[in-house]
């Protein structure tokens, strides 16, 4: 109790106050502005917030990634193009009851939804993480390469087009983690002669390069696209009789999104996909879906702001992010000199109690420049492209240059920007690859503690319980996508 | 069903209805002569001392991601039979020609990028706020000039004044 009181006092002073509020801000603002995602807004931030206190800084990312899973409702709701993936769903009906002409109340009911679900799955997280981190302390390198594994497995059901292509660029993530110098023998490895890359190739110019400038790419084909918005004066929350009828839309999503974010990989999108296919199956009225109903709204609405605050729970307790967002995170916390997993919990444990103390404030807060900005924000959209992407490339090369003062870090975040750019033309999503370069360092160094451990044999990793419940489950996430392909596959081939 | 429903489920429309999806295969072979170059590359790393035991290796690792990364590589090409929906949305993606514009954005931003430590930071900013909307076509030079000033001024002094972040000074201290 004393180290919860401890972390909220850590938030409660003004500068950090402040910062969160920033964060809260600039996340709705990206959420809303179609293209501009958190994962981005939080890779630009990252080398700003070297000169910052550290807590107020992992505070500021995880309000602006609350913050931003709502915003994108904004712009799916008003104009039918969601800020960001995780409100895809809620476009289906949100947008549809907007064009019936209740935008305030589609506004109302996304943010009423965002809202409960984040402080549900917030609660779960204040009581999971040091549960998890208990667990987690008990682990050794093979439990930890168990886990690492099943972590990177689970790319395979991540959102995005493919899941082959999904292991490729987790795979291809873990590879890049390797150039620069193998701790164990002092070997330099893929430096092609260039001396910057014996120190490895540094996450943040990659970030950067992989989620703004592919996208600024992508955007260069858009420039002239006209987009139809909705007015809406202003958001208008539902009454308490509405509130009753969906509780348990909100319940079981808020109770699913939290689950999916928990689980390592899975975020917000997969949560909010399947917070509006469960709404869809449980309710009395499923054939209005589509058409603009309010459960269409809640249930993905809940699920995704929900996987936010579930995804943060393995990101702290285990250091295995749960989502593309939350690798950002965690790659923050590795920037500021914190040791993600059970030890930031056992060491700093108010640390963490701040977070969880950020993202409630976050909640409450975008709910209430929901209530006084949606209109204000619903003009984000009119901020022309040809302006706000030139703007995107300076905060781009500016973060990058400024992280080790070095043009080098600036040409990796430019290629890496033109290699994502057209791996995402061939169907491959940036966050596994992030989730893989992340991850990377520690799959290699738990598998190397473990061999020298196990006798040079993988065979005798199987000696540990954990290991080979990790392997099942890393088994069992590979083979499911495949099996459901397949048996799509043959039993369409039936049909015909 | 009809034959058409068959040609859209099992095959993409264009690229190549028999075993192989085509663009995936050269993909695919992009993959394996990566894979190829880094096991070539690892397999020239010198040897851990004896003492270590041969496994903890530095080539050991990268090793076995390449034999993962060609491993699912192999499959790419056939991916296209097991979900003919989601290669069809990709190949919709990839079928699109990459417009000159993004070319052009490319070469700008490598250009300025090539320049950057010689213009300096605030230079850079106002390269980029002044070329880039000219190459995207935006006509209102007026806006375009004062973004230019304006912006970088702006950038300068949050993260310069404010934040004390270090701005290499380039040509300006030449000019100086």
């Amino acid at each position: 109790m004393e180290d919860v009181v401890r972390g909220l006092l850590l938030i409660i002073e003004l500068e950090n106050i402040l910062l969160i509020f920033a964060g809260v801000l600039i996340g709705v603002l990206v959420g809303a502005l179609p293209g501009l995602s958190s994962p981005m807004a939080i890779a630009l931030l990252l080398p700003f917030t070297i000169s910052l206190d550290p807590v107020a800084s992992i505070c500021m990312m995880a309000a602006l990634y609350c913050a931003g899973t709502f915003g994108g409702s904004i712009t799916a709701i008003l104009i039918n193009a969601p800020g960001a993936p995780p409100a895809v769903a809620t476009a289906l009906d949100g947008y549809q009851m907007a064009k019936k002409g209740e935008p305030g109340r589609a506004l109302g009911l996304a943010a009423i939804a965002s809202v409960l679900g984040g402080i549900f799955s917030i609660v779960i997280f204040l009581f999971a993480t040091p549960l998890l981190a208990e667990v987690a302390l008990k682990f050794g390198p093979v439990e930890y390469f168990g886990l690492a594994l099943f972590a990177l497995s689970m790319l395979a059901a991540m959102s995005g087009k493919s899941s082959i292509r999904n292991l490729i660029a987790g795979v291809l993530g873990v590879l890049v983690s390797t150039v620069g110098v193998h701790l164990a023998t002092g070997v330099e490895r893929f430096d092609f002669g260039i001396a910057e890359l014996t120190e490895g190739i540094k996450f943040v110019p990659v970030l950067i390069g992989l989620f703004a400038m592919s996208e600024l790419l992508t955007q260069s084909r858009t420039l002239n696209a006209a987009v139809e918005r909705m007015s809406a004066k202003t958001l208008r929350l539902p009454t308490i009789a509405e509130l009753k009828n969906l509780k348990g839309t909100i319940l079981r999503s808020s109770g699913l999104g939290t689950f999916i974010g928990i689980l390592p990989a899975e975020g917000s999108t997969v949560a909010a996909m399947m917070g509006y296919n469960e709404a869809k199956r449980w309710s009395k009225t499923p054939e209005k879906f589509g058409t603009g109903c309010a459960e269409g709204i809640v249930g993905p609405e809940a699920a995704n702001n929900a996987a936010a605050g579930g995804a943060m729970v393995p990101t702290l307790a285990l250091g295995i992010p749960g989502s593309g967002t939350t690798a950002l995170i965690l790659a923050a916390l590795v920037m500021h000199g914190f040791r993600p997993g059970p030890y930031l919990i056992i060491e700093t444990p108010h640390f963490v109690y701040a977070i969880f103390g950020a993202m409630l404030f976050a909640n409450f807060a975008f709910l209430g420049i929901g209530l006084a900005g949606a209109k204000l924000f619903s003009y984000v959209t009119f901020i022309p492209k040809r302006f706000l992407w030139p703007s995107v490339f300076v905060f781009s090369l500016i973060g990058s240059y400024a992280y080790s003062s070095a043009i080098f870090d600036v040409w990796v975040m430019l290629l890496s920007g033109i290699i994502g750019y057209f791996g995402l033309r061939n169907g491959f999503s940036p966050a596994p690859f992030v989730m893989g370069l992340i991850l990377g360092k520690m799959v290699e160094e738990t598998f190397t503690q473990s061999m020298v451990i196990y006798d040079s044999s993988f065979m005798n990793f199987f000696e540990s319980g954990v290991f080979i419940f990790f392997f099942v489950l890393t088994l069992i996430s590979l083979s499911t996508p495949f099996w459901q392909n397949i048996r799509t596959a043959f039993s369409r081939k039936k049909d015909e | 069903m009809s034959k058409k429903k068959k040609s859209i489920d099992f095959a993409p429309r264009t690229l190549g209805a028999g075993l192989v999806h085509k663009k995936d295969l050269i993909l695919a072979a992009i993959l394996v002569a990566f894979g190829a170059l880094i096991y070539y590359e690892a397999g020239k790393f010198p040897p851990a001392p004896e003492i270590l035991g041969e496994i903890i290796n530095a080539e050991v690792f990268p090793k076995i991601l390449v034999v993962l990364l060609i491993f699912f590589a192999a499959i790419v090409p056939f991916e296209f039979k097991i979900t003919p929906e989601k290669i069809d949305g990709i190949d919709k993606d990839r079928g699109e020609k990459v417009l000159p514009i993004t070319w052009i954005t490319i070469a700008v931003l490598l250009s300025i990028v090539a320049a950057a430590e010689f213009l300096g930071a605030v230079l850079t900013m106002f390269v980029i706020c002044l070329t880039v909307p000219l190459v995207w076509g935006e006509k209102n030079y007026v806006a375009v000039a004062i973004y230019a000033i304006v912006f970088p001024a702006f950038v300068y002094l949050l993260f310069n004044t404010l934040l004390g972040l270090y701005f290499n000074p380039g040509l300006l201290e030449f000019i100086k």
